[in-house]
């Protein structure tokens, strides 16, 4: 690290590489918190967790016994073992003896993008609650028609403030806050809504996971979905590799949304090795005659919904999508973790070492800032993979029960996971002055 | 209304599809430099199929051809990205083919398609059915021919087969009897004939190594004295089911100084 630093001083490394390389290394190096401790006043599983987008601040956790807490993470409320560990108490909790708050498990909490002003969550008891932070109150409230899996709200969003819900009903729902609506519904899914996520590149872009194990892009100033990801198209490779005789096959093979008439986005580059030229595209002589005739009956937004391709083999359980729009990751009870193309909308086919992934529940998934890493709670513990060739970076074991959310903080470099035992732990790397005394004393003084 | 749209899309396309008949004229050279026979560079993923492909044990009352298990080739290959993508670039190749297991969560089996079909050819003359002779040969040709997926819709089953004759829905149920397809609501998947009994036997041996070593004190056995033991329920033999598990997670092998252990993976 002093090297480094005598290169910034020298003007041999850049600022930007400069820090990138000091958070790499600071990742890299991440465990347990001997010096931060978040005291967590709720009484059951720890569904949610997030970090307000603005200041990166103040933790919102959302629990299962229908309690909400707001945590501040940069300054503590106490200090403890002579000033070592500092204890962060929540600054409030809004639970069931609120008036207006939640009766049963609150799945979802997130904070209102723009500021910390609001904060929403959505609950088990099949309503969705906004919650004015410095009052406590409860402004405005949606009633769903199943228990809420999911709630989103597009950081990116400019002209719009619609929560997305995913509910166990097929239907996506989008409230307006500004209106007290619902502005769309989106159908499409079979079965429940586990996960909902807005893309990172397009404040109009929704990703929905559902129960029935399909991942559908919705632009939602359309109607129906524009893409539902197959699991069986894919592609070798980060980006589709671009075949050799790239104009006159680009055109034959980017038949893709033609008209509507079939909305899998079919994988583009697989003309350089194959025998021959249609290895693997379903032909589509087979498919047009016979579904002519149901054609007909559907409007042009709705054919997505005869599309029954799956991401996963079981229930899409966990969605992110990566800081610069270009890559999804998924989730799935089947246990398996994929990485999709958005733009080709093709299986990357990366192999994450995943035995066992939670099933039933859907889990928080976080990637650091740069998107090398991605970290994915597994059973107990939690495993930070690396995106690009699914190695098991680091295993991160602390948790007596099931780990259901991870939060990654880039601003500090820490880690923020919540689970079954009620606990929320703070994984760090070690300070300085901690690095220092080990090396000078050479003996680990933590609590004096 | 949707032919139409079709013709207004293809009349821009169809410069480039005069265009490419001349095209696999240039290509022929290209296909013979890359077909399997001719090509001196093996991935690593062929050659561990190649390599469990022989040594696949012989099973005395059923005749099956050989397949590997997915889980198999991730405990010899190292990067399993990289066995997934030679895995998908075997399969586009028409080297093998993938299928779907119903014992456990996402099994796949890998057979070379040579197999695959002799399995089909064996299969096919034990039955002995004169309509549908020609059924399995619609099968072959067009069918294993241009669908590479390991799973297919009803829809285009019919127009695939139709290709081949008149098709009644009777040729399907004969194509499920023969156990080349199983039925799923509204889809079909392919499956390799004539395996249901190695597939019990492949969960129950399953079940019996690692309820064998849950059993013993720490765990976990010496590899070496593993691999000499005789499995009770299963045809398959114990290296068969080893790389299976250690491959899937529920084993992990230790390397120590008296060579490798074998252990039971808690996570």
């Amino acid at each position: 690290m002093w090297k480094e630093i005598g290169d910034r001083e020298r003007g041999i490394l850049r600022p930007k590489s400069f820090t990138t390389r000091i958070k790499s290394n600071r990742i890299r190096t991440l465990q347990i918190s001997n010096h931060k401790d978040i005291v967590s006043p709720h009484r059951a599983s720890i569904n949610s967790l997030q970090v307000d987008l603005t200041e990166g601040r103040y933790l919102l956790s959302g629990a299962a016994d229908a309690s909400a807490a707001v945590y501040d993470v940069q300054r503590a409320t106490d200090y403890e073992g002579g000033g070592l560990i500092a204890k962060h108490k929540c600054l409030f909790v809004v639970d069931k003896q609120h008036e207006h708050g939640h009766k049963y498990a609150i799945s979802s909490a997130i904070w209102y993008p723009v500021d910390t002003g609001l904060f929403i969550t959505g609950s088990h008891d099949h309503h969705i609650n906004v919650w004015d932070t410095n009052t406590t109150q409860v402004v405005m409230n949606f009633k769903m028609p199943g228990k809420v899996y999911r709630t989103a709200m597009s950081s990116l969003a400019t002209t719009h403030m619609l929560i997305a819900a995913g509910t166990e009903d097929v239907q996506v729902r989008l409230c307006d806050i500004a209106s007290g609506a619902f502005s769309h519904t989106l159908s499409g899914h079979r079965d429940g809504v586990m996960t909902v996520e807005w893309s990172t590149s397009s404040e109009w872009v929704l990703v929905t996971g559902g129960c029935d194990g399909a991942i559908r892009f919705w632009d939602i100033r359309r109607a129906g979905c524009f893409l539902v990801l197959d699991q069986s198209h894919s592609q070798l490779g980060r980006r589709p590799t671009i075949p050799e005789h790239s104009a006159t096959n680009k055109a034959l093979t980017s038949k893709s949304l033609s008209s509507g008439q079939n909305l899998n986005a079919k994988p583009r580059a697989q003309q350089r090795k194959l025998a021959n030229g249609n290895g693997t595209k379903q032909s589509p002589v087979g498919r047009m005659p016979a579904k002519g005739s149901l054609r007909q009956r559907l409007h042009p937004g709705m054919l997505s919904s005869l599309d029954r391709a799956t991401a996963h083999y079981g229930a899409v359980t966990g969605l992110k999508a990566t800081e610069d729009g270009m890559y999804l990751l998924s989730a799935g009870s089947d246990s398996r973790l994929r990485l999709w193309d958005v733009e080709s909308g093709c299986n990357t086919l990366v192999n994450f070492e995943t035995v066992r992934l939670q099933a039933g529940k859907p889990i928080q998934l976080a990637t650091s800032q740069d998107s090398a890493l991605v970290f994915v709670p597994c059973m107990t513990a939690v495993k930070a993979f690396d995106v690009w060739s699914g190695n098991t970076s680091q295993t991160f074991r602390g948790h007596y029960e099931y780990v259901n959310s991870c939060w990654f903080s880039s601003q500090e470099q820490e880690l923020y996971t919540g689970g079954n035992d009620k606990q929320i732990l703070v994984w760090s790397p070690p300070r300085m002055k901690d690095l220092l005394r080990i090396g000078i004393t050479g003996v680990i003084d933590i609590c004096s | 209304m949707d032919k139409t749209s079709e013709e207004a899309s293809s009349k821009g396309k169809k410069r480039q599809r005069d265009q490419q008949p001349t095209d696999p004229q240039t290509n022929q050279p290209h296909h013979q430099i890359f077909s399997l026979e001719d090509n001196l560079s093996f991935t690593d993923t062929l050659v561990a199929l190649r390599m469990m492909r022989a040594q696949f044990p012989r099973i005395d009352k059923v005749s099956i051809q050989p397949f590997i298990l997915r889980s198999q080739l991730y405990s010899s290959v190292k990067d399993r990205t990289q066995v997934d993508r030679e895995l998908e670039s075997l399969r586009r190749e028409k080297v093998v083919r993938i299928f779907k297991l119903n014992t456990g969560q996402d099994d796949h089996a890998i057979m070379f398609l040579d197999d695959y079909l002799n399995q089909m050819e064996n299969v096919v003359k034990r039955l002995e059915e004169k309509e549908g002779d020609q059924v399995f040969k619609w099968f072959r040709t067009h069918v294993i021919d241009s669908k590479l997926e390991p799973s297919i819709e009803h829809q285009e089953l019919y127009t695939l087969l139709s290709l081949g004759g008149m098709v009644k829905d009777g040729h399907i149920s004969l194509l499920i009897n023969a156990g080349l397809l199983l039925i799923d609501p509204n889809m079909y998947w392919f499956a390799i004939p004539n395996i249901g009994s190695v597939l019990k036997g492949l969960s129950q041996g399953r079940k019996e190594v690692l309820s064998f070593l849950n059993r013993r004190r720490y765990k976990e056995m010496m590899l070496a004295s593993m691999e000499k033991k005789c499995l009770r329920f299963s045809p398959l033999d114990m290296r068969f089911h080893l790389r299976d598990l250690i491959g899937s997670g529920h084993l992990k092998t230790v390397q120590t100084s008296t060579g490798l252990l074998v252990r039971v993976s808690k996570d």
